[in-house]
């Protein structure tokens, strides 16, 4: 809760000028309608004819009234329109918080990162909006108070003894908003679980879709869907009816204060102490002072939401930040060029060795991981890491760039030891090549630079072997690619995202897998080019997960795990004589390799 | 249209009992705000003609109690309409989900599973959303609008007939007005829509581009993104705060001159001044029920194009028909095959299979061989009915595909494909793919015959631990041993160990022996020794069979393409 209002109290300060401004601007739209009560009351008096005057009096009070509500009208559409950049501003510095977090902090993202990117997603839009709401009620309270204090203070000049009652049903509700607070936050956050559930569970089963069809289980797997459904169903009913419960409390306060006027004031209107006048205008005055609990009670109400808000987002954060991080004022640019990211740290310790010692990663959800590796590459290597499925290939990769965390052991570069992979092994250190590689809707060029000048673009997308592809897109580099372009086909993706990795000029090239869109013509090219280029701009180091021959046989050393440990480690006739896991892996590749292509025998393929 | 969108209504009508409690609730919602002012009236009437006090406190108790049991009424209303909205969703979303389903492969190649999400959640939720909100706002609103108007009317003609007037007026300059609103509003949605889009990507590629040091640059790409959308933002606003500020206006308005004419009237002694005050609170119930149905009409369009997209999905029929007077393929017992001059174009694309002619008969096993892109995958989903073939056919167990029953097809024919698709469930779910049918024991049997036997002990909750981090490789296992809970007649594996390590593959050879015996069988094997004991061998290439017959046959020709690939790949003829 205090990390909520934490987060809300600094959205307001990270542009006080505007927020204070627009504040300004807001005040004088809660504050007119005093001045239409004024006018009511001045009407109704001169209907009941209590004070003698003409027709022609009450006709023009009318006109007034309006010209009361133009006024208004005025100030509300400049107060609203200024209003716009402060609330989009609030909850883009606070997506730009987390995607900052999740892109550069330290420490491994996978770990926080949900299952599926649609939550994180739904995290970045909804429980923002929660929070920025939050913020952004603390203008609408604040004209709530100024006019409840005058409204008040009116009222108390005319009768103080049921102004003193109106006041209670208005307590009544921030006292219940306030018992209520912790039941809304549980069904909130279930039913907002319960939903991504649902909303998760429709992505597998369309992304399952051939396995449910050839089993014939559609029926199985949408009576699953029902129960999530009605699961999500009876908690967001409840989670509404809370929410419903509170509103209609607040709403229920109005008419039970004006059946409050109506009782306390019989007595006085008979003598003709309050005027029919007097009663409008408290009834129109007590319409808008709801508008208080209202506020009070949304904010009490928003609270919970928000502090589950807050958990959530910061849960997307890294370890070590939290709600301070979170509305950090990092800068909004609405009306200028966002500032373009820094250039690539110097060279200032170029890679002679890495050394891992005793590396161990154990997996959350089963998996073997991997235990206790040491392995050294040198400057200048070409290290090849094979092994059986679920041998720990990826996981010791990923280890490396300190994209999962480490249950024990060391990352030395030059003999320094690396405090946090995840934010040293990046370029012009390292650079990746993923097994399930990611291209974003933009155009290839942008894929493929990510912010970097394009110095090394050409001779990237030749040692890719992309060169030809591109030459064979439409628009060439400027085709939109990504889920909402063209449609590569795995191996474009696979040497788009090589290409992307070398463009950096990394010392350091970490490749998993490739051999599941690349064919063994297309690896072995790529191997070729990369190796060819040496020196002159290609990668100098290289540390590549492969079972294929041309990676085997090109290897200064192969790392080969089964089950997470180190089986074998050396050059691939050493092994083939020492390590009997290399054997089986070796000899099974050939079968496979001579396998992929009848056309032309395996010998012809090795140059 | 009409008929898809009557089809999607049809979903989200409720059951009679829930809609005649709907329409009391919302008729007490109405009726008893329209009561309150009219005890307003009488104790203003009453008060200032010097009733009793006890006569007044008795009315003002009545308007207290009219008001809270108003607030109960609203309450009820809106918890039967969530109710019902929530009813509604889930059955138009499992009723879409269920379409969806079964349509074909070529409709879901096309589609991917993050359009479905939209369409099956995201348009689901914002049609079901509006058909309620439209039954308590519209249908809420249009009553309390009547009643107003006719107790006006009761209590004044002429009084009531400038509010008709009025409200007829307002209510058409509201809606023109709208329509100004509705583009901007569609653009500031769409840029939204963008940045989320954007935001996604980017999150699920977080490691690339953490590893690739292109973070501090995705979150400049983010303030581009963001800046177009406060663009879109501010434009719909501008228009949404003016029309905001004019329905003030014209409310104000409206009240204005009703009063101006209760003071008239007053004046000219035909209208007490307790019902000035009922004509002043009469005039300002119109408000909130006019702001409902504006919003309504705003929602509408949004809804119209998600009720479009959601029938659109509905009408939409299997292109593979139906059989007219389905047969099911023989119920137990191997099944032949037979592929008799087959051709296959996917839509109008170009040839990708021809003249591919081949016979199993029941029990017998082929190997289909070629390189990727040959063709054998295609051929894999004509076996399963996932197209129909554009020329010959394809008979299994003898009967054509295209007249088989197509449950019994499901049954009876089986496939282990190269890519695994998993949920987030169980191991136990992800098994039987949340079908009750099989016992723990035979479950755990299965994964013992896989070889994933050590790997289940090692999980926490044994078969109720959901899978999380499974590698590729344990994900194929997984789909065969799903293969094995099934009781197939013909069982097709395409590429089902190219995910898995040489090591792991042959503990796996044997279980596919097992799951071979006795069944017919088409493999796609990536690696040779896997086809070792396969009866006949297809080489495919360029969609048409090359070479074609017994494996022994084949292997023992000198000359065969089969057996030259044999050699080379060091394997014993």
């Amino acid at each position: 809760m205090r990390a909520a209002l934490l987060v809300a109290v600094r959205l307001t300060g990270f542009d006080l000028r505007r927020y204070l401004i627009g504040a300004l601007l807001w005040l004088p739209v809660s504050v007119i309608p005093l001045a239409g009560g004024l006018l009511l009351r001045a009407l109704f008096d001169h209907i009941s004819g209590q004070r003698a005057a003409a027709l022609e009096v009450s006709l023009w009070l009318c006109a007034a009234f309006v010209g009361v509500e133009l006024v208004r009208g005025a100030v509300l559409v400049v107060a609203f329109t200024y209003g716009v950049y402060w609330w989009d501003a609030a909850a883009t510095l606070l997506r730009a918080n987390v995607l900052r977090s999740v892109m550069t902090a330290r420490g491994p993202a996978a770990a926080r990162l949900p299952h599926a990117p649609g939550e994180s997603v739904g995290r970045l839009r909804d429980d923002v909006s929660d929070l920025v709401e939050l913020a952004d009620e603390s203008v609408p309270l604040a004209g709530a108070l100024l006019f409840g204090g005058a409204a008040v203070a009116i009222m108390v000049s005319i009768d103080p003894l049921i102004t003193l009652v109106l006041v209670l049903p208005m307590i009544g509700i921030g006292v219940l908003s306030r018992l209520m607070n912790e039941v809304v936050r549980r069904l909130h956050q279930r039913a907002r679980t319960l939903g991504a559930a649902v909303t998760a569970y429709v992505g597998e089963m369309f992304g399952a879709v051939l396995a449910i069809k050839t089993a014939g289980a559609e029926e199985a797997v949408l009576e699953r869907l029902r129960l999530h459904n009605s699961r999500r169903r009876a908690a967001a009913v409840k989670d509404g009816m809370a929410t419903d419960l509170l509103g209609a409390a607040t709403a229920a306060s109005v008419e039970v204060s004006i059946g409050l006027v109506l009782l306390l004031s019989a007595a006085a209107m008979r003598r003709g102490e309050f005027t029919v006048g007097d009663l409008a205008l408290f009834t129109s005055y007590v319409g808008w002072l709801a508008a208080l609990p209202r506020t009070v009670g949304g904010i009490l109400y928003r609270l919970p939401q928000a502090a589950v808000a807050t958990e959530r987002l910061t849960g997307l954060m890294a370890g070590h930040e939290d709600a301070a991080d979170l509305s950090r004022s990092s800068g909004v640019w609405f009306h200028r060029e966002p500032p373009p990211a820094g250039p690539v740290p110097d060279r200032a310790d170029p890679l002679e060795v890495v050394e891992i010692r005793g590396l161990s990663v154990r997996h959350a959800g089963g998996g073997h991981g991997v235990r206790e590796v040491d392995l050294t590459v040198r400057r200048g290597s070409f290290t090849v890491v094979t092994g059986a499925v679920g041998s720990g290939k990826t996981t010791l990769v990923r280890a490396l760039l300190g994209l999962v965390p480490l249950t024990g052991g060391t990352i030395a570069w030059n003999g320094v030891r690396v405090e946090d992979p995840g934010t040293f092994m990046v370029p012009p250190r390292a650079a990746y090549v993923s097994q399930v590689p990611r291209l974003f809707s933009a155009s290839l060029r942008e894929n493929l630079l990510l912010g970097r000048p394009d110095d090394h673009l050409a001779g990237a997308l030749r040692l890719a072997a992309f060169d030809e592809d591109l030459a064979g897109m439409p628009d060439g580099a400027a085709t939109v690619v990504g889920p909402r372009g063209v449609r590569l086909s795995g191996g474009q993706v696979q040497r788009a995202t090589a290409a992307r990795a070398l463009v950096r000029a990394p010392e350091l090239l970490v490749v998993d897998d490739l051999s599941s869109a690349l064919d063994v013509e297309t690896e072995l090219l790529l191997w070729d080019r990369i190796a060819a280029a040496g020196d002159g701009g290609g990668p100098a180091t290289l540390v590549v997960v492969s079972h294929r021959k041309a990676a085997l046989e090109r290897a200064d050393q192969i790392i080969v795990l089964d089950r997470g440990r180190v089986a074998g480690r050396g050059r691939l006739s050493e092994l083939l004589d020492g390590c009997a896991e290399m054997r089986r892996l070796w000899s099974e590749e050939l079968f496979s390799e001579a396998e992929e292509d009848p056309h032309y025998p395996a010998g012809r393929r090795s140059r | 249209m009409t008929t898809p969108i009557t089809g999607v209504l049809r979903e989200l009508r409720p059951g009679r009992r829930s809609a005649v409690a709907l329409a009391a609730a919302i008729s007490a919602a109405t009726l008893l705000p329209l009561s309150a002012p009219q005890l307003t009236r009488r104790f203003v009437d009453d008060a200032v003609a010097g009733a009793g006090t006890r006569h007044l406190v008795l009315l003002a108790l009545a308007f207290l109690a009219v008001a809270v049991a108003a607030q109960a009424a609203r309450v009820v209303t809106a918890w039967l309409a969530g109710r019902l909205a929530w009813d509604g969703t889930n059955r138009l979303r499992e009723r879409l989900a269920q379409h969806a389903l079964g349509l074909d492969m070529a409709f879901h190649g096309r589609h991917t599973p993050g359009e479905m999400i939209e369409r099956v959640d995201g348009d689901v939720v914002a049609v079901a959303r509006f058909v309620v909100a439209f039954l308590m706002d519209v249908v809420a609103s249009l009553l309390l609008l009547g009643g107003v108007l006719v107790v006006v009317f009761a209590v004044d003609p002429l009084i009531g007939g400038a509010l008709l007037a009025y409200c007829l007026l307002a209510g058409f300059g509201m809606a023109r007005a709208q329509r100004l609103a509705v583009p901007t509003a569609a653009r500031s949605r769409a840029a939204s829509a963008m940045l989320f889009g954007h935001l996604e990507e980017w999150l699920a590629g977080a490691e690339d581009i953490r590893a690739n040091g292109a973070g501090e640059h995705t979150v400049y790409r983010f303030h581009q993104v963001a800046s177009s959308w406060y663009r879109e933002e501010l434009r719909a606003s501008r228009i949404g705060s003016v029309l905001l500020a004019s329905t003030g206006v014209a409310f104000a308005a409206g009240t204005a001159i009703i009063l101006a004419l209760a003071a008239w009237a007053q004046q000219a002694g035909t209208l007490t001044v307790g019902t000035a005050v009922l004509l002043f609170q009469y005039t300002l119930m119109v408000r909130a029920p006019f702001e409902r149905l504006i919003e309504q009409l705003r929602q509408y369009q949004s809804a119209l194009a998600g009720f479009a997209r959601v029938g659109d999905l509905l009408a939409r029929r299997r292109a593979l028909p139906d059989p007219v007077d389905p047969r099911p393929l023989p119920a137990a017992g191997p099944l032949g095959l037979e592929l008799d001059g087959v051709g296959f174009a996917y839509g109008d694309d170009e040839q990708v299979l021809s003249g591919i002619t081949l016979t199993l008969a029941p029990g017998e096993t082929l190997g289909l061989v070629g390189r990727t892109g040959s063709g054998k995958t295609t051929i894999a989903r004509l076996l399963l009915r996932l197209y129909d073939p554009t020329e010959g056919a394809v008979l299994v167990g003898g009967l054509d595909l295209r007249a088989a029953d197509p449950a019994s097809v499901r049954r009876r024919v089986c496939a282990v494909t190269q890519d695994v698709q998993l949920f987030a469930a169980g191991v136990r779910d992800n098994l039987t793919l949340f079908r009750p049918h099989a016992d723990d024991d035979r479950l755990r049997a299965v994964l013992d015959e896989v070889g994933l036997g050590p790997w289940l002990a090692g999980l926490p909750d044994g078969l109720d631990t959901e899978l999380r981090g499974v590698s590729a490789g344990e994900a194929q296992l997984l789909a065969l041993a799903r293969a094995f809970l099934a009781d197939p007649g013909l069982v097709i594996l395409d590429e089902a160990s190219s995910r898995l390590d040489p090591v792991t593959e042959r503990r796996v050879e044997r279980s596919i022996d097992r799951l071979l015996a006795g069944r017919t069988g088409v493999l796609i094997a990536h690696r040779l020794s896997s086809l070792s004991r396969v009866d006949k061998i297809a080489v495919v290439a360029e969609g048409r069979i090359v070479e074609y017959g017994r494996r022994a046959d084949l292997a023992a020709d000198p000359g065969s393409r089969f057996g030259r690939l044999l050699d080379v790949a060091g394997v014993r003829r």
